[in-house]
């Protein structure tokens, strides 16, 4: 498991960042998100609370050897969920990867809170990791197929030189070469 | 404005996501205010839903159907359903506790 974490404020208040966090893309400088929907939405009538489901969809060089090992693709899927509670001005958002997801999971959580009447506290951790129960019955899984491929390529190994040994010595006593 | 995850949605994303951001900017500094008593409180998010559902109601529909068919066709449905299962999270997460030391 590996953890990501930062803090740092926004130079608006509360309410302006929260505003401004549905504006945040597209943006020059996040070329990887290209697309953004919201799948689900609710407004609480007695809280206020605003939970909101949303999948954005992101492009992203993965290294190649990740792409053909685990048949990744250029996009990339993610389940984000927020919750603006207006009473106690606190906003959270939670993301996780869809892709790749059953190799390993990267959960992020977001928060925005006031720092002052014209501040706003950013705080963001992750955790990266990688589902071991899988890798070990897939690492399992690659070492039999490798440990079959060799028995078979082994006894074809077998096969081939036999033919080739009695191919040229019967050869070789049907016609002796001439001294 | 952002994209759709297909292209045929974009427009009534767009719809959608103008006529939300119109209604949240006039929702959200009066429901601070409005937090002041839990009656107060209600009151003003029960309007507020109401005018929610009356202004973007319909564009939200269409513009689901849109999504949920695009969701369907990535095969994003079941990537989805298994990311609900293992975190539903419909519950608000509580705000980190208030240090006292810190401003």
């Amino acid at each position: 498991m590996h953890f990501f974490s930062q803090t740092f404020n926004y130079d608006h208040p509360w309410a302006h960042v929260v505003i401004g966090m549905w504006h945040k893309y597209p943006n020059s400088k996040c070329t990887h998100v290209v697309s953004i929907d919201t799948i689900d939405r609710t407004v609480d009538p007695v809280t206020g609370i605003i939970r909101t489901e949303r999948v954005m969809g992101c492009k992203q060089k993965a290294p190649l050897w990740i792409v053909k090992l685990f048949g990744g693709s250029e996009d990339a899927f993610v389940r984000e969920i927020s919750f603006v509670d207006p009473a106690t001005q606190n906003v959270t958002i939670t993301s996780v990867n869809l892709s790749l997801s059953q190799f390993a999971t990267c959960n992020e959580l977001i928060r925005y809170s006031p720092a002052s009447p014209t501040h706003t506290l950013f705080s963001q951790t992750a955790e990266i990791q990688a589902r071991m129960a899988l890798w070990r019955s897939a690492a399992d899984g690659l070492e039999k197929w490798l440990v079959q491929r060799f028995e078979q390529n082994a006894h074809l190994g077998k096969l081939g030189f036999t033919d080739v040994l009695r191919n040229l010595w019967e050869e070789r006593h049907r016609a002796p070469s001439p001294s | 404005m952002s994209q759709s995850l297909s292209p045929e949605c974009t427009p009534l994303k767009q719809a959608y996501d103008s006529c939300f951001n119109s209604w949240f900017e006039g929702y959200l500094e009066p429901a601070i205010a409005a937090s002041t008593s839990a009656e107060t409180r209600a009151a003003y998010s029960k309007k507020k839903a109401d005018e929610f559902q009356a202004k973007c109601g319909k564009v939200w529909e269409e513009y689901k159907a849109c999504v949920q068919k695009a969701v369907k066709e990535k095969g994003l449905d079941k990537l989805l359903q298994q990311a609900r299962e293992e975190n539903p999270l419909v519950e608000p997460i509580p705000p980190l506790p208030v240090n006292p030391t810190k401003k």
